[in-house]
């Protein structure tokens, strides 16, 4: 009954929502925050729900052990949060930059006409398919990073597929997502600041900084979809991440594992185990956390900065 | 399983429409018990544990045989270059996979390689597995389990399991076979478990590399290579184990665990030999779903025209083999049981 | 102008514009490498016509195509990208216009959790949602529904209907919760984005908040908001993981109230197979997406 509630009670309420927009708009939106807030609960509960059998039998050990055993029902995702983390930040080093650089090219460099072109091509990227970015991965990617990393001397990659290359497709696969909220607090720097910028005789590189800088809380914002995007990206990351499940690694150039890429892979067959389900919940719960985390620290560097 | 559907929809001039799709074999035993599909397919027979949930409402049975090689990339004994395969037994494979012989001279290769012996360089193994949960890995540490105890003590068998090599990191992972493949080929010095059809359709390109090896069958001491008459020897041989052992066939609504394990290296042909299998309930409509008595027909009709049709040349694709009539006769014993 | 500051200039610009480039040349690459295959593999399986019409091939088969996954990718993008748009949007406006409330702020932090969940993770959710309602939803909505709409004709069966565990609608709404986010950030972006004295003059002149918002705003907003729309609908086109334990798959023309197919699954499952007549309709099939998501693109970029 509780799922047919759920369902049943949806439709009216998105048609009470969209209704009071019309008459009072603030409460009206404020519905929908609440929706997201109420979605993001459940799936919360969903987790725990789901993750709570691991929990009772080892408590938080499955956060803090670093393998995965099924043979012998014994779980740990403390590898796939560092494998999480490792190919976000690989994935941002590189992104950012390359968003930064999107921004500024199209609004500073190109003329006119280009730009459209240029624009959406950025935006192409975004939306393609993630198997597709996944294939070209497996077959592209990864044996030409190997290649190139082991040609430098010290930089050893036996396998084509390790975090660095995750990090790398995902740097290739996010970039958009910030360089579209770049562009758009870029293009809106209000005439009277550009004015005032060249008037004092400045180049077009140390206009551009200035610009970047009056949009950081944009940048800052691209910096937090992207990074959303990178935590969460499952289907191309399975397929080049290599899956070392034994053993906590800070290589990136070794293979590992990403917490949605771990539940990816596991996942369908997990319902032989008894205990894997609630692990790879359990995973999600972390990821959760983490996520909260970072969030927590985005809304502190933003007062901080006092955007 | 897809060939199947699609030649039946023809043969049945579009009429009957049997949709399957690849989760994963714990997924298809899941959705089943949990009444989403109306047929589960898996590598591994239902699990001990939900099979005693299920006991006697369900029959289960072979449907094809599949079979794993060991390919491996090691340029200076390519095929191509000596015209020889590498032969490799069970204890040599698990000593790779567990980290403990990591380099391609090590002599207890080069004992079972004599003529190969001199151009095995010496440089590290990269042992490449599974990462994603699967029954092909599954099927691969079980003969290992069955062939090399001490594997069968330290790391045991399953769909994922802890391989000692990710620990000393000298191995990996890919994802899917294709993966695995492709991480095979592409990088030197490697060696991988893959399902038979995609080293078979790929044969050349390993062969410019590499190879796929030769395995012992420790039972009978002989070398086998993986065709399809040694595979179909490996199959009959094991049925032939379990019969002597248990004294009957497998009833299709007994635990298979204990077929499987007898299955795993068998007395003689190619040791490493995998089963899918197939699950139906045996009452539909018992079992609460809609329409049973068309579905429960229907179903049997399908899985008539696989177990007999379905298992000549001409509808097996690539790569796979054909089940021997003895074991086909199980499942056609299993139809009888589901009503109507 | 010393000479150091127009060097430093020409090198920053270049360095801005290679990581620019950077960007955007894989893209190059890999729709380069996917339109070779994916053409030669559509005359190879049979044609154009054929290859969006059929059923996909098996490793026998010389020809095939993607005809039910074709259909199954619209509809459900179509119904995800509805029902993203119209909770994605106004959740935007709330939480870009309205951002000194603290509710909104728990909003965003919602919104950019959402964000960050693994895909496959919203698809077990929509699942678990639909394990638990299936039974009560089919007996007292869907049921006698079908029934009353059953004089409407035999087509009507294959949009609405008793629900099977996996169907198009529970994909649909695995697709939409992936979009909310997307379409919300970049819509709230705009809206922070608008000048104080633009959005005090909309004030001024448009009377009801309702009016200022959404009237007089509307060409403030509109580029980036149909980007934003755009952005989502093509990313959740191409999405597999939430599909795979949602509408699971099909390789039949079959009602959306049972398991529907998906280019982005048959791409998924066929480019792992070794058969290259599946191989090559993947690439295909991901040809065709491509093509979908272009025009999407072209079509847009004209009107807005």
């Amino acid at each position: 009954m509780l799922g047919l509630l759920l369902v049943v009670l949806l439709i009216p309420y998105l048609i009470a929502a969209y209704g009071l927009l019309f008459v009072k708009l603030r409460w009206g939106l404020r519905l929908f925050g609440a929706f997201i807030v109420a979605t993001i609960g459940l799936l919360t509960a969903m987790f725990l729900v789901e993750a709570y059998p691991i929990i009772a039998r080892d408590g938080v050990a499955v956060f803090l052990r670093t393998s995965w055993d099924p043979a012998r029902e014994s779980y740990g995702v403390l590898q796939a949060l560092a494998g999480t983390v490792l190919t976000s930040a690989v994935a941002m080093a590189l992104a950012m930059p390359m968003a930064l650089g999107v921004a500024v090219t199209i609004n500073e460099i190109l003329p006119a006409r280009l730009r459209g072109i240029f624009g959406s091509l950025v935006d192409l990227t975004a939306t393609m398919p993630t198997v597709i970015y996944g294939l070209w991965g497996l077959f592209v990617l990864g044996p030409t990073l190997q290649s190139l990393i082991n040609y430098l001397p010290g930089g050893m990659m036996t396998s084509p597929y390790t975090l660095f290359t995750a990090g790398v497709l995902l740097a290739i696969m996010i970039t958009p997502y910030a360089a579209a909220v770049i562009r758009e607090g870029y293009a809106l720097v209000p005439k009277p600041v550009e004015e005032a910028v060249y008037a004092v005789g400045a180049t077009r590189f140390e206009a551009a900084l200035i610009k970047l800088r009056y949009v950081r809380n944009y940048i800052l914002g691209g910096f937090f979809l992207a990074l959303g995007r990178a935590m969460g990206e499952t289907v191309a990351v399975a397929m080049v991440v290599g899956g070392n499940y034994a053993r906590f690694t800070t290589n990136i150039f070794e293979s590992g594992v990403t917490i949605s890429s771990l539940i990816a892979l596991q996942f369908p067959n997990a319902a032989s185990y008894q205990y894997m389900v609630p692990a790879l919940f359990a995973g999600a719960l972390l990821l959760t956390l983490f996520g909260l985390a970072i969030n927590a620290a985005a809304i502190y560097i933003i007062q901080k900065w006092q955007i | 399983m897809f060939t199947w559907s699609k030649t039946f929809y023809q043969v049945t001039g579009g009429k009957i429409q049997v949709n399957y799709q690849s989760i994963g074999s714990g997924a298809g035993a899941a959705q089943f018990l949990g009444k989403n599909l109306d047929f589960g397919a898996s590598d591994v027979p239902m699990p001990k544990d939900k099979y005693q949930q299920v006991a006697g409402q369900f029959v289960q049975f072979p449907v094809i045989i599949g079979s794993i090689v060991i390919a491996y990339n090691v340029p200076e004994i390519a095929y191509q270059k000596t015209g020889k395969y590498l032969n490799l037994t069970a204890e040599v494979i698990a000593l790779i996979y567990m980290g403990n012989i990591t380099q391609w001279c090590d002599p207890r290769i080069k004992a079972l390689n004599p003529g190969l012996a001199d151009k095995l360089p010496c440089k590290d193994i990269v042992a490449v597995h599974r990462s994603d949960g699967s029954g092909t890995t599954a099927a691969f540490t079980l003969y290992l389990s069955k062939a090399y105890p001490a594997w069968n003590q330290t790391v045991s068998w399953g769909y994922t399991v802890n391989w000692p090599a990710d620990q000393k990191a000298k191995g990996t992972g890919a994802k899917g076979n294709e993966g695995v493949a492709q991480a095979v080929l592409q990088t030197p010095y490697s060696i991988g478990y893959i399902e038979f059809a995609y080293w078979a359709t790929n044969k050349d390109k390993y062969d410019q590399v590499g190879g796929v090896a030769f395995v012992r069958n420790d039972n009978d001491g002989k070398y086998y290579f993986p065709t399809t008459e040694n595979v179909a020897m490996g199959a009959a041989a094991g049925l032939e184990r379990y019969i002597k052992k248990y004294g009957a066939p497998p009833a299709p609504d007994a635990d298979w665990n204990p077929v499987s394990i007898e299955f795993s290296n068998p007395p003689r042909g190619y040791p490493i030999v995998s089963f899918t299998y197939v699950f139906l309930w045996k009452d539909y409509a018992a079992e609460g779903y809609g329409d049973a008595a068309t579905k429960a027909a229907l179903l049997k009709a399908f899985f008539r025209w696989v177990l007999t049709e379905g298992q000549k040349p001409e509808n097996i694709v690539e790569g796979y083999i054909p089940l021997p009539s003895s074991i086909a006769n199980i499942g056609l014993e299993a139809l009888n049981m589901v009503k109507p | 102008m010393t000479a150091a500051r127009k060097l430093i200039n020409w090198l920053g610009l270049g360095l801005f514009a290679l990581l620019g480039v950077a960007a955007v040349v894989p893209l190059f690459l890999i729709i380069g490498d996917i339109y070779i295959k994916g053409i030669d593999a559509i005359n190879r399986l049979g044609g154009l016509w054929h290859f969006l019409t059929a059923l996909p091939p098996t490793p026998f088969d010389e020809k095939g195509g993607i005809g039910p996954m074709l259909v199954g990718t619209l509809y459900m993008t179509a119904l995800g990208a509805l029902l993203g748009i119209a909770v994605g949007f106004p959740l935007g406006v709330y939480i870009g216009e309205m951002r000194r409330e603290k509710f909104a702020n728990v909003s965003r932090a919602a919104v950019n959790i959402l964000v960050e969940f693994p895909t496959i993770v919203v698809g077990l959710f929509v699942y678990a949602v639909m394990s638990l309602a299936k039974q009560s939803l089919n007996q007292y909505l869907l049921d006698p529904l079908s029934k009353a709409l059953s004089p409407v004709g035999g087509w009507i069966t294959q949009f609405i209907g008793p629900l099977d565990g996996f169907n198009a609608y529970a994909g649909a709404a695995a697709l939409a919760i992936i979009m909310i986010p997307y379409v919300a950030l970049i819509t709230a972006s705009a809206y922070a984005s608008i000048e104080q004295q633009l959005r005090e003059a909309a004030y001024a002149i448009g009377g009801r908040e309702f009016n200022a918002l959404f009237v007089v705003l509307r060409k403030a907003v509109s580029r980036a908001v149909v980007t934003a729309a755009l952005l989502g609908t093509a990313k959740i086109a191409g999405e597999t993981a939430p599909l795979l334990f949602t509408a699971f798959g099909n390789t039949y023309y079959a009602p959306f109230t049972g398991p529907t197919a998906a280019v982005s699954l048959w791409i998924w499952y066929a480019a792992q197979t070794p058969y290259s007549v599946q191989i090559a309709s993947a690439y295909g099939a991901a040809a065709v997406l491509l093509t979908i998501i272009l025009i999407i693109f072209i079509v847009a970029r004209i009107r807005g």
